[in-house]
């Protein structure tokens, strides 16, 4: 009876995919564990400010770089900075530039890609032309052309990054929507007069989450190396600012001198590559009531 | 010849063992045709397979029994024993022509692949008999046509050539599973008889694996009836036929359609016609050229087709695949743009609504599609997909939306408590009920159904067709039936209308159509019917 009156109640909210899905995410402990570690290293970003043991651009040039020790648990850099403190600061850009640009790609590319693939014909067309033609714009040109005009500020970075990120996206998509769309579920849809957009949202794009999440969770880390390389080009953060990719790179040069200060940049941002692989594939079978085990 | 003594396989899942044949034993004698008769999952093709080593293991393990083939235990043999049987001493053909062949390979290599695998022949030796092999098959022109790739032939042509490929190493048994279901109604017939002649000039033994008793009946000296693994009966097929003793095999019998409809619908005549369909043409243009497009030919899916159907009338629309019915269907509900003509409901013509206004009124006409599988969306539980349409038409409020959602479950006799779980954890006829309740859902004036029931296994196609039969009296609805299934038309519907080529051939009522078929075409489908 009791069991019974839950059920009714469940119906009655009309239980949706997303609550579905949560439900069937927390059992999957690998995913949880990504989500956890994700959401700290988030946290310490946030916090970095106020819980940094020292300041990011603080030298002491007398100590150079030393060793892991007490007072420097990952060491010090060249120019005597805290590399705790370095790497911290640097996630603030990372995880920023990681998340936001890739939501940016995300969006765009999805959806671009969606409505292509649905609406098909001389729209598809032009469409995926357009993504052609800024594919084939030479990326680095385009990042120097931006930085002349515009200098450099972080916004203009996940502009440039969210610009390249969709077209692959919206490919992706498209393809995926172009084999859905012949199934019989989305003539049913347009048969009983939903709209386009109705069809998209509703039919199309839940049944391409599972690549979506795929992609996009190997997305998020190239974005975040990807950020390196457009600050060595001056745009993004400028030194004595730190990320992960700019610190990476800066270890790759001394790493027979210090390793430590290629190891623990390039330690975190595995850590957070992993999470994020376990937390997607969690996601991708969670959205995917066939893969139920329950 | 072959013994097989307790049978037991079983699947290894992550959701524990499930036990696919248990305890099965039977036996055929050279010369002999034996049909394995069940639905689908009773484990009657695993059983096959799993003689020959062809089931994927793991998860497959067989845990018991033996089989006897000329004195040596096909259970027991090694990998490179097992090659030299098959191919050699027991052939297969499959249910599916169309992806059984292998579309990079000429019809010749094909052929002599195996004979020259078993056999020490030259080139020259193995080709003679590849073409021998396809004459006898009954395909013209074999000489030449061995050259050919498997695109180039039509689906029973290649259901032949997939049987001239298992003949052509003189095998002693052949087991066929379903080779005529995924094949039209007259080709079925001639597939059939082609493997009843073969089987006796050969003194083969066949075995004859298939859900549809008619067939069986036509092709077996002995069945055996499988049902969750289980053997449930077994004798000869007149014993079968005529006196059979468990309650499954009556069920199975009563499910072989040979009534006409048991009651004739309360159709009125009305002026102007309910619903009216003038002078439809759907044509498919073909171009070649990326850039500049060069009309090549044109397909003409509908020609010329004129119908029309009463309120509360069921139209049976009858012909084999590629005649143009399902396209009629497909135009009428504007899901493909029909070049000219006129659909009328009620007067109003539906192919001159402008978008917006054909969205508005969609919910006049409803489509129920073939395959139950692929017309559910898989992310949605059966509520979402049953209150979709009646949220958008505004036909019910969030309110009130559960309880209609409900009534619908009740109406199509599915229990309310399953509305939470997605299509995936049902069964076939499960969701074809599901997919009858969304297109119910509307109210809608006309429903066009699109071979709604020949996905389906016979004992489901029986109680499916029972629902809808039971619907359309409670609700008074009016449908276009198509189908390629005569047996099915005749159960279900008042009037007939037979097309061919895309043209109209024949109409008339269902009756005086299969007492008297007007034109040849229209005999061979009645011919085709499996008879018990």
């Amino acid at each position: 009876m009791n069991q019974e009156l839950l059920n009714s109640q469940h119906v009655e909210q009309g239980v949706s995919l997303s609550q579905d899905a949560f439900r069937r995410l927390r059992k999957n402990k690998l995913a949880m564990a990504g989500l956890l570690l994700l959401v700290c290293l988030v946290l310490i970003a946030i916090l970095t400010p106020w819980i940094a043991p020292y300041s990011y651009d603080g030298q002491d040039l007398s100590l150079g770089a030393t060793s892991p020790s007490q007072q420097h648990w990952l060491g010090t850099d060249a120019l005597g900075r805290d590399q705790l403190t370095r790497v911290m600061y640097g996630s603030r850009v990372s995880l920023t530039v990681g998340f936001i640009a890739t939501a940016v790609a995300l969006l765009i590319g999805v959806l671009w890609g969606a409505t292509a693939g649905f609406l098909g014909g001389r729209t598809d067309a032009i469409m995926m032309r357009l993504v052609d033609v800024l594919y084939a714009v030479p990326f680095t040109i385009f990042i120097i052309l931006l930085t002349v005009i515009f200098g450099s500020s972080i916004l203009l970075l996940f502009l440039a990054i969210g610009a390249v990120e969709w077209l692959t996206m919206a490919r992706l998509v498209r393809g995926q929507v172009l084999t859905i769309k012949r199934q019989e579920f989305v003539e049913a849809a347009v048969s009983m007069g939903l709209s386009p957009w109705q069809i998209i949202s509703r039919h199309l794009i839940p049944n391409v989450l599972g690549p979506i999440i795929v992609y996009t969770t190997l997305t998020i880390p190239s974005v975040i190396l990807l950020e390196s390389f457009l600050s060595f080009l001056g745009l993004g953060i400028q030194p004595p600012q730190s990320s992960w990719g700019s610190l990476i790179s800066s270890g790759v040069e001394t790493m027979e001198e210090y390793p430590w200060l290629l190891v623990f940049p390039a330690l975190t941002l595995s850590l957070t590559l992993f999470s994020l692989n376990f937390l997607g594939d969690g996601l991708r079978d969670a959205l995917d009531p066939r893969a139920a085990k329950d | 010849m072959l013994s097989v003594k307790n049978l037991r396989v079983v699947f290894n899942t992550r959701n524990g063992t499930n036990v696919a044949v248990d305890d099965l034993s039977f036996e055929i004698n050279p010369g002999e045709v034996l049909g394995i008769v069940g639905e689908s999952g009773s484990g009657k093709s695993v059983a096959c397979y799993s003689l020959l080593g062809l089931i994927p293991s793991p998860p497959g393990k067989i845990e018991r029994g033996s089989a006897e083939f000329l004195g040596e235990d096909l259970l027991r043999m090694s990998e490179t024993e097992l090659r030299k049987i098959r191919g050699l001493k027991i052939s297969m053909i499959f249910q599916d022509p169309m992806t059984s062949l292998n579309p990079y390979m000429r019809i010749i290599d094909q052929l002599i692949e195996s004979v020259l695998e078993h056999q020490k022949l030259s080139k020259a030796e193995a080709r003679e008999r590849a073409i021998r092999a396809l004459e006898e098959v009954g395909i013209r022109d074999a000489e030449t046509r061995i050259y050919d790739y498997p695109h180039q032939f039509s689906g029973g042509m290649r259901q032949r050539v997939m049987i001239a490929i298992a003949l052509i190493t003189q095998p002693q048994l052949l087991i066929a599973d379903e080779p005529t279901t995924a094949l039209d109604v007259t080709v079925q017939a001639q597939i059939l008889a082609l493997i009843k002649k073969l089987q006796k000039t050969h003194n083969l033994a066949v075995i004859f694996i298939t859900h549809d008793l008619g067939v069986a009946s036509q092709m077996a000296d002995k069945i055996i009836v499988m049902e969750k693994g289980k053997l449930v009966e077994q004798g000869t097929t007149e014993q079968i036929f005529t006196q059979p003793s468990q309650p499954y095999t009556k069920k199975l019998l009563s499910a072989v359609l040979t009534t006409s409809k048991p009651t004739s619908s309360l159709a009125e005549k009305t002026e102007p016609p309910f619903f009216q369909v003038k002078r439809l043409r759907t044509y498919f243009p073909k171009f070649s050229g990326t850039f500049i497009k060069r009309l090549v030919s044109t397909h003409k899916a509908v020609d010329d087709i004129s119908l029309t159907i009463n309120r509360g009338e069921i139209l049976g629309v009858v012909g084999e695949s590629g005649s143009g019915k399902s396209t009629l269907g497909r135009s009428i509900m504007r899901l493909v743009d029909a070049q000219s003509g006129e659909v009328l409901l009620e007067g109003r013509d539906l192919l001159k609504l402008s978008d917006s206004d054909l969205k508005k009124s969609r919910h006049n006409f409803q489509m129920i599609f073939q395959d139950p599988y692929a017309s559910l969306n898989p992310r949605m539980t059966v509520f979402d997909t049953l209150a979709e349409p009646l949220l958008v038409h505004k036909l019910a409020t969030k309110n009130n939306v559960v309880e209609q959602v409900n009534q619908l479950m009740d109406d199509v006799g599915l229990e309310r408590r399953f509305i939470r779980k997605y299509p995936h954890e049902f069964s076939g006829g499960q969701r074809q009920r599901i997919a009858i309740a969304r297109a119910i859902a509307l109210k809608p004036k006309l429903i066009i159904a699109d071979e709604p029931v020949s996905a389906l296994d016979v004992t489901i196609r029986a109680q499916i067709l029972k629902l809808l039969l039971e619907l359309t009296q409670k609700h008074q609805l009016t449908m276009l039936f198509i189908s390629h299934d005569m047996s099915v038309v005749r159960y279900l519907c008042d009037r007939v209308l037979v097309m061919q080529n895309g043209k109209l051939i024949e109409e008339g009522a269902t009756e005086s159509i299969f007492a008297a078929p007007g034109q040849i075409y229209t005999q061979q489908l009645l011919a085709a019917i499996p008879k018990i």
